[in-house]
């Protein structure tokens, strides 16, 4: 029992990391119908620029954050502006949007090793005192994640169900056309939820980082496999979904991990996912894509 | 000087195992469309075999310092033949995530997945893998007799490399120019049609899947032949991207492109970067090596998508090339087509009609037939019959059912309930492809050519019963098939005369108008020599000038002993040839006549008048 | 009915106007003008063109000659969106509503180009129109039978309190009394109130019952037009529909 629930609490704090990775991926793919592969190399930079600010330009840790985030956005924003959006346009196969994405992935990844080198870098924040509730664990780091993912999460919420812009991203990825009919710029609004997304995209990395303690430009590479794991057991385009698949897929890789060789602690992710591909690829609930 | 000689024979080793592995992945993705994002697994498994066949057991070996599986210590080639065979046997699971009707990004990602999965296992299992240490000291074939570090034996191998290399681009030549791979190109351009005209899609991706994961399981053996180790960290999921990159620089559906591509690529990118001085931070080279794959297929993808050496067209006609006319088209923008003596054609022989005009039995029925998509039911109960020798009409409004009706005909859909008998025999689950074997073939609504393939390839493409449409078929080479093919050509050049559209013999069919487009697709279709043709609003998009003569030339067709159903909007059309017309509202069989008789029938009048 | 969706409409003309997709014209030259407080019905067989021609209209397919004007405005290849704002409202035939959002963020986004304080009002006012709407605002539009999914769709685009309605064959897939409903009091209503409203229409003859003005369309062209009144005793209207000679040309 003491080692599900410790196990649970590791779950918790993945799970709090991946829903925020995963509800920005999946409102990618809602508006744009692209599955950007290149999301976990927009990840690793942006936690490198809160590493940087916050260790070496000795900013305040939560400034440094915001250094990450932004860089999510705008490096978001620009691939979708200045590589998804033109080559959707010449109506390509969705396999070559894939391939496409794998190479800015490649170049995002890997120019950054380029600069920062290949060596592991270590992002220890304090971890603060010991929490204890319920046979569980938590550091003060940890509950801060835990903390900003439940905030996030219920932002997005509030956007998505109360804004008019939220409104409207989720008409759009419903029925672009009609929304067009009924005078929303979609174009404005996809371009706003790369932002967003991004945004996420950009908070999620920098958690990361500070989760795992330790990492390199390549870590994020295989957190894309958590996050389509997690986006496909919702349902692709679904943010409700994400959040849930997410805290699936933490709890059930780390619980997994209190009982099995932890080595193997992803494959869960990995068997899950290949099964909805092969089975449900619209997720457990869903048809198609909605927002 | 004698460094020089080493390092030759070492890219020698390195470009062949490379040009195989991008020739078969090529094959897989060029050829047949299927993306296979797990390829680089078949190659890393294949070397695994051969180095566990060749090894001795692994207690006794080396005083056991790693854990293996099989330690036969089988002398060479059998650690070869065992490799591409593993290769072969992995790619049977691998068929069932391709095969499946996933967007193709999905599927992608499935395969993508499946690699880095495969790996994370390996880097993690020690007693089948040793872990992420990987194997060391791999036996080299001959080693007992012939001194691997000698120049002469790194030149041999690097010659026997080469030479299967080079069987391999010659024998993927004989599978892919034949029959058999503009069947492949016709499933990579639209597999739904393909398998409407008789193409078992299984057996050609498996087969496909299979030869690839030995050419590839053969590669990897090869590889690990020469550098004596295997390890997990040289197989990672993006070192088949790298193999993409090749394919798409070099270029997709071109066997050249693709052994060019393994040249500037993998083999370059490797080689070059050898002569760049060690810097400060060794990182920064390879880090770049893969910034610079990841812009190569960003830039190739923009600038030159299909390649330097772009996929060729195959000129079928024969020498002639005819200059495509110049287009001259009508006050609609329309290219005119004027129709070439199809009066003169003799349609028995050259569609090998069997059956005499004049028998009217039932030939294809239903019987309750009833399809709903998500909830919403949109044919139900229909039984209809159509006659043997009659040209059958189907009409109705919107949305009545027509359409989904002739799909589950013709296989394209799985009724929801009810039965189809063809010939007497119950066909409802009968699979598309086999339908079309047993006569029942069908066109589609929205334009469904084989854009990558000519027009002449499009028409020879359907002909069944081909001896060089099967996998050993194209092996056993041009001798074996030939002369059938130059004859099915024939036939299909008889054809396009007759519909006036020779000079576009050679023109990609994706190329053309949309009248002609239409006009190719009934030729394609009546080439496959159907016993029941379903055509699926043909006269769409054509002037009705036109229709109006391949309306004549349905008749004909009928009376020759064909069995025609048609869905059509062009009532005037259904009037002219149709009879019976079959009507359906909301799903259901609402009349069925001549249409002077159903504008006669008040019900038939309010359908398309008040609803 | 409620004065607080009536509108000063404005004339909708289309000029010689060619339109299609990737270059094709579908439709041919036609002209058609619609005027405030008319509606205006287009029929015709399968086929025969009548949703591009309303698509080209409202910019959703590109015009490839001829040109489309609301009042004063040239609006010939206008984003819709822009079309939008200036008055028209489109309701396309199929997929016409948000499925995933409820009824009451279906008239949100129909009033996505109001003033914020002025949504709450509006929505009351289409309410009012379609008063069935009421019980179901938190229900997914998705989950909605064919008439009331209809009446959103419709009630979406009153939100902007549209000059011009645009309608492509508002009846289809809806069971024949629901279908009289919505042309002989919503629609017919629409242009009592100063609307302007073009029509496609498959059930030809409840068309002609709610119009000013019929056009048959066949092939792409505009074959046979005039009032109802003279259309239905003119025997081409009927060939027009099920052959006999009259769509041969």
């Amino acid at each position: 029992m003491s080692v599900f629930l410790s196990s649970l609490g590791f779950g918790l704090i993945t799970a709090a990391v991946l829903a925020i990775a995963t509800v920005g991926f999946t409102m990618q793919f809602a508006v744009t119908n692209v599955l950007n592969l290149a999301y976990g190399s927009v990840m690793i930079n942006s936690a490198f620029v809160t590493y940087y600010l916050n260790l070496h330009a000795h900013l305040n840790a939560w400034v440094a954050m915001i250094g990450g985030v932004v860089t999510g956005s705008v490096a978001s924003y620009l691939i979708n502006r200045c590589i998804f959006t033109p080559f959707q346009r010449r109506n390509l196969p969705p396999i070559t949007i894939v391939i496409v994405a794998l190479g800015v992935d490649l170049c995002g990844t890997f120019g950054l090793q380029a600069i920062v080198g290949g060596s592991y870098f270590n992002y220890r924040q304090s971890p603060g005192r010991q929490w204890h509730f319920w046979g569980m664990y938590f550091s003060t780091l940890q509950l801060t994640i835990i903390g900003i993912a439940v905030v996030v999460l219920a932002l997005v919420h509030w956007l998505l169900k109360y804004t008019r812009l939220g409104k409207a991203m989720r008409a759009t990825s419903a029925n672009m056309n009609l929304a067009r009919n009924s005078g929303v710029r979609t174009q404005m609004v996809i371009s706003t939820t790369w932002i967003i997304s991004g945004a996420l995209c950009g908070l999620a990395g920098t958690v990361f980082a500070m989760d795992t303690g330790v990492f390199d430009a390549t870590s994020a590479q295989l957190y894309i496999v958590l996050l389509l794991s997690a986006m496909f057991l919702g349902g692709p385009g679904e943010p409700y979904g994400a959040m849930l698949g997410a805290v699936t897929i933490g709890v059930a890789t780390e619980v997994s991990a209190g009982f099995i060789n932890p080595q193997y602690k992803e494959v869960i992710a990995f068997v899950v996912l290949l099964g909805m591909l092969m089975f449900r690829p619209y997720g457990i609930f869903g048809k198609e894509k909605t927002l | 000087m004698s460094a020089i000689f080493f390092y030759l024979a070492t890219v020698l080793v390195y470009g062949a195992v490379d040009a195989m592995a991008c020739l078969a992945l090529n094959v897989e993705f060029g050829f047949a469309g299927l993306s296979n994002f797990g390829f680089i697994i078949f190659q890393a498994v294949g070397a695994y075999v051969a180095a566990a066949l060749s090894m001795g057991p692994w207690k006794s070996s080396n005083g056991g310092f790693q854990q293996y599986v099989f330690g036969w210590h089988l002398p060479f080639p059998f650690p070869w033949i065992g490799a591409a065979l593993a290769g072969g046997l992995l790619a049977l699971p691998f068929v069932f995530l391709v095969g499946k009707r996933l967007r193709g990004d999905f599927a992608a990602v499935g395969l993508l997945v499946s690699a880095v999965l495969l790996n994370q296992l390996v880097n993690n299992y020690v007693p089948l893998f040793n872990g992420a240490a990987g194997i060391s000291i791999v036996p080299a074939p001959f080693q007992g007799f012939w001194n691997p570090q000698s120049l002469g034996y790194q030149f041999a191998y690097g010659g026997v490399a080469a030479v299967l290399s080079i069987l391999t681009y010659f024998l993927l030549r004989r599978i892919t120019e034949s029959p058999y791979g503009r069947s492949l190109r016709a499933m990579r351009d639209n597999d739904i049609v393909a398998d409407s005209l008789g193409k078992n899609l299984r057996v050609q991706r498996t087969s496909i899947m299979v030869l690839g994961g030995m050419i590839a399981g053969l590669s990897g053996a090869i590889l690990v032949g020469f550098i004596n180790l295997w390890a997990p960290g040289a197989w990672g999921y993006a070192e088949t991207i790298v193999l993409f990159a090749a394919i798409i620089v070099g270029g997709a559906g071109n066997h050249k492109g693709a052994v060019l591509g393994a040249i500037l690529v993998p083999l370059g990118f490797e080689e070059i970067t050898r002569f760049i001085p060690p810097l400060s931070n060794p990182s920064l080279i390879p880090a770049l090596q893969w910034v610079a794959i990841g812009l190569l297929i960003i830039l190739f993808l923009w600038f030159r998508p299909n390649g330097i050496l772009p996929e060729r067209r195959r000129i079928l006609s024969g020498g002639e090339v005819l200059a495509p006319a110049p287009a001259t088209s009508n006050d609609d923008g329309e290219p005119l087509i004027n129709l070439g003596n199809l009066d003169n054609m003799d349609f028995r022989s050259l569609l090998r009609l069997k059956g005499d005009a004049g028998e009217h039995d039932v030939i294809l029925s239903t019987e309750g037939l009833s399809r709903s998509f998500h909830g919403v039911t949109v044919v139900s109960d229909v039984s209809i019959q159509i006659q043997r020798g009659r040209l059958t009409g189907l009409i109705g409004p919107n949305g009545a059912g027509k359409s989904t009706t002739l799909a589950m005909l013709a296989g394209t859909l799985a009724p929801s309930s009810g039965k189809i008998f063809y010939e007497g025999r119950d066909i409802s689950s009968m699979p598309s492809h086999q339908r079309a074997q047993a006569g029942i073939v069908r066109t589609f609504q929205l334009a469904s050519e084989f854009k990558k393939l000519t027009v002449l390839e499009n028409l020879v493409c359907a002909i069944p019963h081909q001896s060089g449409d099967s996998f050993v078929g194209a092996a056993r080479g041009r001798r074996h098939w030939g002369r059938e093919d130059q004859e099915n050509i024939e036939r299909a050049k008889e054809m396009l005369d007759g519909f006036g559209l020779s000079q576009y013999a050679d023109s990609y069919a994706g190329g053309l108008s949309g009248g002609q487009r239409r006009l190719v697709e009934i030729m394609r279709a009546l080439l496959a020599e159907p016993k029941v043709l379903l055509l699926d609003e043909p006269m769409a998009g054509v002037h009705p000038n036109l229709a109006h003569k391949i309306g004549d030339q349905l008749t004909r067709l009928v009376e020759s002993g064909m069995t025609i159903a048609m869905v059509e909007h062009e009532l005037a059309i259904m009037d002219a040839f149709c009879d019976p017309v079959i009507v359906l509202a909301e799903g259901q069989v609402l009349a069925e006549g001549t249409m002077a008789e159903l504008r006669a029938k008040a019900e038939v009048v309010e359908a398309y008048l008040v609803g | 009915m409620s004065g607080d969706l009536s509108t000063a409409g404005q004339i909708l003309r289309a000029t010689g106007l060619s339109a299609g997709y990737d270059g094709r014209a579908i439709v041919h030259d036609v002209s058609v003008e619609a005027t405030p407080g008319k509606v205006v019905s287009i029929v015709g067989p399968n086929g025969s063109g009548k949703s591009t021609l309303l698509k080209s209209l409202v910019g959703v397919v590109p015009v490839l000659g001829g040109s489309v004007s609301v009042g004063d405005t040239d609006i010939t290849n206008m984003t819709p969106e822009r079309v939008a704002t200036l008055g028209v409202g489109y309701v396309p035939q199929i997929d016409d509503v948000f499925p995933p959002l409820t009824v009451k963020e279906n008239l949100d986004i129909g009033g996505y180009l109001l003033p914020r304080h002025e949504v709450a009002a509006r929505i009351d006012s289409v309410l009012e129109f379609f008063p069935r709407l009421k019980s179901m605002m938190s229900r997914r539009a998705g989950k909605l039978s064919g008439g009331e999914r209809k009446m959103l769709a419709m009630g979406r685009v009153l939100m902007l309190r549209p000059s011009v309605l645009v309608l492509d064959e508002p009846t289809a897939n809806l069971a024949p009394l629901v279908a009289t409903q919505l042309l002989e009091e919503y629609i017919r209503g629409f242009a009592e109130k100063g609307s302007t409203v073009l029509l496609v229409e498959q059930r030809a003859k409840a068309a002609l019952r709610v119009s000013d003005w019929t056009c048959v369309l066949g092939g792409g062209r505009i074959v046979l037009q005039g009032p109802p009144s003279e259309l239905e005793n003119n025997p081409m209207f009927v060939e027009s529909f099920l052959g006999g000679g009259a769509s041969r040309r």
